[in-house]
């Protein structure tokens, strides 16, 4: 009985270990990582399934992605001054979706410069009242406290900023993965972190255009990048390896998709169907491929 | 004709904002689909009337929707066992904060009504289908689906790009067709169904309401359906319907945005050549 109390006890607690200490692991000289689970954005999701970075230069630290919810940013701020003293001069969002925005007020303080594609602000606007209302529902009172920032600094196309002796280039994207995609180079330690125009071992989800994504995919493939940072999975020095998994997944969900339309089966069926050979290969895969069927089908409606 | 009315939108809106309120004294640990919104939903509507729950009236939906700005929805109306023929349905979506996401005004080529569309969910909901008779009788089947954000979400893109496309109609009936038997006939028109409830920055405000209102089937010039939509219908309103043609003709559709803007399109259905 003792046993079985200690048991509850400890699980009441899980929560509240996973949200107070955040582990930032170096990759390179200067650059950090930690790295999300795989969770959904439903319920049992906890606000910590993204790739979350620090790059420290001689001036000062840029951070990319904050995390869903501020305690998971505070917790950042808490490992990064750790890390170093410098001043935090940039928060980076790789785009919109709120597994990665929500830490952005730990950094408030700061008065850092947010930086974002052209397109979040506007973005995180439409969504905000669906994405607080859901993230309330989904973390409780770990979300409490959780507010959008918008970039003060929106990149349009290509933007550099220096960190001291560290160049980091930033590049904005068409609609892929979501019309808000920005993804960053550091020169200095030949690092690439892709947001979410990479996921590895995590089922790509859909939030934009799907022909965009696989555009960007071919793109990245030029970067002379020693490593990837995606937006979940682990840290990869074989990233264009895990980038043709997602380019195959991707293109195999467009043309099933196209081949359901085509045969005038209804959406519900394709939601079945489409993809199913990826299955086994992905986590979370039916949860998140029946929601990309259910995404693009009706877009794909229209070729 | 319709005999009893449902609310105005100045009525409804009051209602809504009710329903709102409800809605967010419910919130707080993950929550199911609210039974407490239904009594007010249902007075703002049917003021005072008996709503019977009937197996002849069939709504299917996921049990999850995968997204909620695109929840597939499939109504069936097994006529054949109703006391009168059903001239009406109202699909009502409690937790929306318009919840009439459509009406659907049936006639007698439609057969026994099996119907599919695709509706916004703004979060886990009842989602009912309710019958009308020719008299004023109601009669109801209710499902609950889990669901997030159809509502407020979002439409990304050009605004000019979008509203130039808007209005383009598919229209296409699944051949070879038999005639004298039920038919399935797919209708999608292209346009943003923007809610009201949408945020724009560039307003600083919300986007207003812009959306299919109405779209009329006629097969040779005799009336199939008319559909009178909400915003509660998804993006690029999409309906795969059964119909009974008795020969080769015209199947026609004509729709109406809230703007007044007309749109239209037709489809000879010819014997498999």
């Amino acid at each position: 009985m003792w046993r079985f109390l200690q048991g509850l006890i400890l699980l009441a607690l899980v929560p509240y270990a996973q949200a107070s200490a955040l582990t930032l692991t170096e990759v390179s000289p200067g650059v950090y990582v930690h790295q999300g689970v795989h969770e959904d954005l439903s319920e049992g999701y906890h606000g910590d399934i993204c790739n979350i970075s620090v790059v420290i230069g001689k001036n000062g630290v840029a951070v990319i992605d904050t995390g869903g919810n501020l305690k998971v940013g505070q917790a950042l701020h808490d490992a990064i001054r750790q890390l170093t003293t410098l001043p935090i001069l940039y928060v980076i969002n790789t785009h919109v979706h709120p597994d990665h925005v929500f830490g952005n007020a730990a950094f408030i303080a700061d008065h850092p410069q947010f930086i974002g594609h052209a397109k979040l602000a506007d973005a995180l606007e439409r969504r905000r009242d669906a994405y607080i209302r859901s993230n309330e529902q989904w973390q409780g009172q770990d979300f409490a406290g959780s507010e959008i920032v918008k970039p003060t600094l929106p990149v349009s196309d290509a933007l550099e900023i220096d960190l001291g002796g560290r160049q980091l280039a930033l590049k904005a994207y068409p609609p892929a993965h979501t019309s808000t995609d920005l993804t960053v180079y550091d020169t200095l330690s030949q690092t690439l972190w892709t947001g979410d125009l990479l996921f590895i071992e995590r089922t790509p989800s859909l939030d934009g255009d799907i022909k965009g994504w696989l555009n960007a995919i071919t793109q990245l493939k030029q970067v002379p990048a020693a490593r990837a940072i995606p937006g979940h999975g682990p840290v990869s020095s074989n990233w264009k390896s895990a980038l043709n998994d997602e380019q195959r997944y991707l293109q195999t969900l467009l043309d099933d998709v196209r081949a359901s339309i085509k045969k005038g089966e209804v959406m519900e069926k394709a939601m079945d169907t489409a993809a199913s050979s990826e299955k086994g290969k992905w986590a979370l895969f039916d949860i998140v491929n029946r929601r990309n069927v259910n995404i693009l089908y009706p877009a794909l409606e229209w070729e | 004709m319709v005999k009893h009315s449902v609310g105005t939108p100045s009525m409804m809106l009051g209602k809504w904002i009710i329903a709102g309120m409800l809605l967010a004294c419910s919130t707080g640990a993950w929550a199911e689909a609210s039974d407490k919104l239904w009594p007010v939903v249902k007075e703002a509507f049917f003021a005072n009337r008996t709503i019977e729950e009937v197996p002849f009236i069939q709504l299917a939906g996921p049990r999850r929707a995968e997204s909620g700005a695109q929840v597939p929805v499939t109504l069936t109306v097994n006529q054949s066992q109703s006391p009168a023929a059903i001239k009406n349905v109202y699909i009502i979506v409690d937790a929306n904060p318009i919840q009439l996401a459509a009406t659907y005004h049936l006639t007698e080529l439609l057969g026994n009504l099996q119907l599919s569309t695709r509706i916004r969910m703004e979060t886990d909901s009842f989602v009912r289908a309710i019958g009308e008779t020719a008299d004023g009788k109601l009669y109801m089947s209710t499902i609950q689906i889990r669901a997030a954000g159809g509502c407020g979400g979002s439409v990304d893109g050009d605004e000019a790009a979008i509203r130039a496309a808007s209005g383009k109609i598919k229209l296409n009936v699944e051949n070879p067709v038999k005639f004298g038997q039920a038919t399935p006939a797919t209708f999608i028109i292209k346009h943003p169904m923007y809610t009201g409830l949408q945020r724009d920055l560039v307003s600083q405000g919300f986007r207003p309401a812009f959306y299919i209102q109405k779209a009329a089937f006629t097969y040779n010039n005799q009336p199939v359906m008319s559909v009178d939509f909400g915003v509660g219908t998804s993006e690029d309103p999409y309906l795969r319907f059964d119909f009974t043609p008795a020969a080769p003709g015209t199947l026609e559709v004509h729709a109406e945005d809230n703007e007044g803007a007309k749109f239209s399109q037709q489809l000879d259905v010819k014997n498999a050549s």
